[in-house]
């Protein structure tokens, strides 16, 4: 019994060290030779790994119907894209310009031209709203998607896109995606008489799309006092103000200051504040940015009074 | 900026009453001389006056040699010349909704050599500049490795590292003028481009770090601004010669260049570059992103289009003159200009006076590179007739830079990305620079 023990505590411990030699040799080819850094966990790839790949990849359980998805574009879209899809000043218009790729001005959007439903389900939880990226559930994000998709007619208006529906979804347009083929053209180097000086036509440019102001008055202006209020309005408010997107007064307009003015620096605030709907247009809560404070908020109505006198 | 004093303010309107005087094409010539002068004037310590200003020359001894000038670290961090103040980034505010997700230019007329100041280098932003702690900054790789990693800064910079000049431009450099000559100031038809010294770790480094699985074919870079810019780089560039960038010309990256790390994939088109990287995702397929998909691809004018089209073509620019450096006067003159190729060395540039009728090969001044700024030069006698000036640079493939027609043959004029067509200046006879296209 003892020698028989012996001999197989003998055999097990040869076989530990063979298994142990074989697993320090594999681990050492596998080893990183510098080993700096650590594991990230499952948890933490969770948290930040958000890509969706055109197979499906990385989309998240959920659904959401063209329905709920009206209700979300209206409230977290519709000023910068227009209800629908048409898109305000230069905002990208996200709808329509079918058939139009190959005209001489032609309007490339979601429908028109993206070749995968993918990418508008990546981009819309990765960047948009454009003040307040990465805060749309999953719910609310197969929702926006479906009413894009409704707005550009590839979906129907009961539809309800879900991570088991996606990979049906097929854009109009991706068969006319091509890979990098270039070189295209080929120049030769020519050196003397190379084409007839007779056939040169001079075509100057277009007036008055140069921005030369540098070059005539200088940048002489002072700077603005109301620092903080700058930063806050370049950041979260100059996105529709700047330009007057959505019906939003324009900053250093007087004439449509005026009578916003008049109605008192606190009532301007509290519009700002908690949200305000209007003939002309609406003007979400904190302008959609819902991180900031009500003192920025002020901060930055007050610095657009000024501009605005 | 300062403010100008009274005598400055009524000096500029004297200058634009004069300059109202003039033919419009002299006017911006003649105001930002002026301009140059009174900005000189304004700052000088008590001198107000143009007049007072001939103290300072000979024979008189001028004013800066009779006093003390500025001790050391009265400037811990050095700032060009207040006389400098002009040379600064601008952008075309026309070409988007607003200035977050915008782009500004590189003011490649008052550049020298093929280093760009930090400072000048072209921004391009698709959410912002964030503002990130490198203290809170984690770089992370996961997908089809064996290990998946997290990297702090420090992490990252215990790894060997290397130092590359290159250049880094914007696919839709020039990408306004596909259809007609748009822009009179070279600042807004080339200064997408910048070139930067520029030290990091090599990706393939890393990625062996993190033990690539066999399959693998696609790598996604993804930033930690507010667009989560998010692009897809092939394996085999991963593993050739892209850096994970942390410093740029010397100190670490700026804000704007994508502080404290970046991607940095040498001659591709800037936007693959992916600034603030937080994450790299290995995988065995493209991901086909915004930024891969609607935009970043090249529109043809039968409807198609061209996708994943990384590489910078051979391109380049003259300098000097330009619309804002006009000639000064007749007499020699240098020729100056940039040529550049994602494909590697630049080879050889050839200069054009008369519209490309006929062709000299100008000389290349200072060093030669692969995928970076070079610098070429010509010195010509200039008795004040009329140019129509071009350049037109060959790189090492042998590859010939093309006409705009030859382009627009090919592709059409809605492609907006990849513009890398022969340039043409106007010079007229009083020395003023256009910018024109040929028909």
């Amino acid at each position: 019994m003892y020698n028989s023990v012996k001999k197989h505590f003998k055999t097990l411990v040869l076989a530990v060290a063979a298994q142990g030699l074989l697993t320090s040799t594999a681990a050492f080819a596998d080893e990183p030779k510098y080993g700096f850094g650590r594991i990230a966990t499952q948890e933490e790839i969770a948290g930040w790994d958000i890509d969706i790949r055109p197979d499906g990849q990385g989309l998240p359980a959920g659904s959401g119907s063209v329905a709920d998805g009206e209700g979300l574009y209206e409230a977290q879209c519709a000023s910068c894209h227009g209800l629908f899809g048409e898109g305000e000043g230069r905002w990208p218009v996200l709808a329509g310009g079918q058939g139009t790729l190959n005209h001489e001005r032609p309007e490339k959007t979601v429908g028109s031209y993206w070749p995968y439903a993918s990418t508008l389900w990546d981009y819309t939880r990765r960047a948009m709203p454009f003040t307040a990226p990465q805060s749309l559930t999953a719910d609310e994000t197969y929702a926006i998607t479906a009413y894009v998709l409704y707005l550009n007619e590839i979906v129907d208006e009961d539809f309800v896109l879900t991570k088991e529906n996606f990979s049906t979804i097929k854009m109009p347009n991706e068969p006319n995606f091509f890979e990098d083929d270039r070189p295209d053209v080929k120049n030769t180097a020519c050196m003397k008489d190379c084409k007839d000086p007779a056939s040169i036509k001079v075509v100057s440019t277009i007036a008055g799309v140069t921005p030369l102001e540098h070059l005539e008055e200088g940048a002489a202006e002072a700077a603005s006092e109301n620092t903080h209020g700058k930063a806050i309005y370049d950041q979260s408010c100059a996105v529709c103000h700047d330009h007057g997107v959505a019906g939003a007064p324009k900053t250093g307009d007087a004439d449509v200051w005026g009578d916003r003015i008049a109605t008192g620096t606190e009532m301007l605030v509290k519009r700002a504040i908690t949200g305000y709907v209007g003939d002309e247009g609406v003007m979400p809560p904190k302008g959609g940015n819902m991180s900031l404070s009500d003192e920025d908020v002020a901060e930055a109505v007050h610095y657009m009074i000024e501009k605005s006198q | 900026m300062k403010k100008l004093s009274e005598n400055t303010t009524d000096l500029l309107q004297e200058i634009k009453a004069e300059a109202a005087e003039l033919p419009k094409n002299k006017r911006r010539d003649f105001m930002l001389n002026g301009l140059k002068l009174t900005a000189g004037t304004a700052l000088a310590t008590t001198v107000g006056q143009v007049a007072a200003s001939q103290s300072n020359l000979p024979p008189n001894v001028p004013e800066w040699s009779k006093t003390l000038g500025r001790g050391v670290v009265s400037v811990p961090y050095g700032q060009p010349s207040s006389y400098e103040s002009d040379v600064i980034r601008r952008t075309v505010e026309w070409l988007t909704a607003d200035k977050i997700a915008s782009i500004s230019m590189t003011p490649l007329h008052e550049m020298s050599g093929i280093i760009t100041p930090s400072g000048l280098h072209f921004e391009r932003y698709h959410g912002g500049v964030p503002d990130i702690n490198p203290n809170e900054h984690r770089l992370m790789i996961n997908g089809m490795v064996d290990r998946p990693l997290l990297f702090t800064m420090d992490d990252l910079m215990r790894f060997p590292s290397e130092s590359h000049i290159h250049f880094l431009e914007c696919p839709a450099n020039g990408g306004m003028e596909w259809r007609g000559a748009q822009m009179e100031a070279l600042q807004f038809t080339h200064g997408m481009l910048s070139g930067s010294e520029w030290t990091g770790v090599k990706l393939s480094t890393l990625l062996q770090e993190a033990g690539i699985q066999p399959g693998a074919k696609w790598v996604l870079a993804e930033g930690a601004d507010a667009a989560g810019m998010s692009r897809s780089i092939p394996i085999d560039k991963a593993l050739d010669d892209t850096l994970v960038v942390f410093a740029q010309n010397g100190e670490m990256l700026r804000p704007e260049q994508g502080y404290p790390v970046r991607l940095f994939t040498p001659g591709w088109e800037g936007n693959t570059s992916v600034k603030w990287l937080r994450r790299l995702e290995v995988g065995d397929m493209p991901w086909e992103h915004r930024e891969e998909t609607s935009k970043y691809t090249d529109l043809l004018a039968d409807g198609t289009a061209r996708r994943h089209t990384f590489v910078q073509e051979v391109n380049s620019v003259i300098t000097s003159p330009c619309p804002e450096k006009p000639i000064q006067g007749k007499g020699l003159l240098q020729l100056e200009g940039i040529a550049w190729s994602g494909r590697g060395k630049v080879k050889r540039v050839d200069v054009s006076l008369d519209g490309g009728v006929s062709w000299q090969t100008a000389k290349i001044k200072g060093l030669v590179l692969s995928k970076s700024l070079t610098r070429f030069s010509m010195e010509i006698n200039w008795q004040g007739e009329p140019l129509l000036l071009q350049s037109r640079a060959i790189d090492e493939t042998g590859y010939v830079q093309p006409t705009l027609a030859q382009l627009r043959e090919a592709r059409g004029t809605n492609s907006i990305y990849h513009k890398n067509s022969i340039h043409t200046w106007q010079v007229q006879t009083d020395g003023a620079v256009n910018n024109v296209q040929l028909g």
